[in-house]
């Protein structure tokens, strides 16, 4: 978890590789078996030109960021809002990045607001977005986190 | 996923308008589907059910009865999470549509999901917007 909560902290990053593997381990998990994800003939004939992995994978990899910063916080009072730009495909290595760009304290409650953004190795944006976080206001942190 | 409301009758997308309410479906969010999550997405979240997972389910308890063209794509999505879900757990997923938007080259439907507990509290709301391509969507 972050040790301070602070503007301009960065969260830590999350690196994935996505294989064929990947993507089908996900289909199995999800129950969600679109052919674009795990049919290389199909998806080879669609204009995305071949798999590719599931937004709800990639945003997998965002919220494990998020649990990375934040801890249960995130999994109890966290928010995200994301754009695809661009589909993840086997044998891309995607990373999570992601800031607080500010924090507001109202009624004991902090909140964090961070942008995040999911690139690929070609550094391509995948997934942009951000995301809110209420975390319990600490008064003995409070100079650290104001 | 073990769906314990999966229904037989399926939708099409020329078939569905503003409002229209997917039948809620329950999953029990045990230690195997869990676990099978986890590896999936490769997790630290090991002592609860990680809540991409229970929007996974939601998203699901949606597509079991939703019959939209191969190729269909996720667009953006919004979430916002409320509680903790334990291992164990069973919840209960609502799907509605909420846009139903046709243009020349794409269709787009915009979906709001909820989540809720055995004690009929909230656990997670989302919103999702997917693409569909337009020539498939109109031969359904």
């Amino acid at each position: 978890m972050l040790s301070e909560i602070c503007e301009g902290k960065t969260l830590p990053l999350v690196t994935r590789e996505i294989t064929q593997e990947t993507i089908n381990l996900y289909a199995e998990a999800s129950g969600d078996f679109n052919p674009i994800h795990i049919d290389e003939s199909f998806a080879a004939q669609t204009p995305l030109g071949g798999t590719i992995a599931h937004g709800m994978l990639i945003l997998a990899y965002v919220s494990e960021m998020m649990i990375q910063a934040f801890g249960l916080s995130w999994a109890s009072g966290g928010k995200l809002s994301v754009r695809f730009k661009a589909p993840a495909r086997p044998g891309d290595t995607v990373t999570v990045s992601g800031k607080i760009d500010s924090t507001e304290h109202k009624n004991n409650i902090l909140y964090a607001n961070c942008s995040l953004e999911c690139c690929n190795q070609k550094n391509e944006t995948i997934v942009i977005g951000g995301a809110v976080v209420k975390l319990p206001w600490q008064q003995e942190k409070a100079h650290a986190w104001s | 996923m073990s769906d314990k409301g999966k229904k037989e009758a399926y939708i099409t997308y020329g078939e569905l308008v503003p409002g229209y309410e997917f039948p809620p479906a329950s999953y029990e969010l045990d230690t195997l589907l869990v676990a099978k999550y986890i590896k999936a997405v490769d997790s630290s979240a090991d002592k609860i059910v990680p809540p991409l997972a229970v929007a996974a389910c939601a998203m699901t308890a949606m597509s079991g009865v939703l019959l939209l063209p191969p190729g269909v794509i996720h667009a953006s999505q919004e979430f916002e999470f409320f509680k903790l879900v334990p291992i164990g757990a069973t919840v209960d997923c609502h799907a509605r549509v909420a846009q139903k938007i046709t243009r020349t080259k794409m269709h787009m439907l915009v979906l709001e999901l909820s989540v809720f507990d055995e004690d009929r509290e909230r656990v997670q709301s989302g919103k999702a917007t997917i693409v569909l391509p337009v020539e498939r969507a109109d031969a359904e």
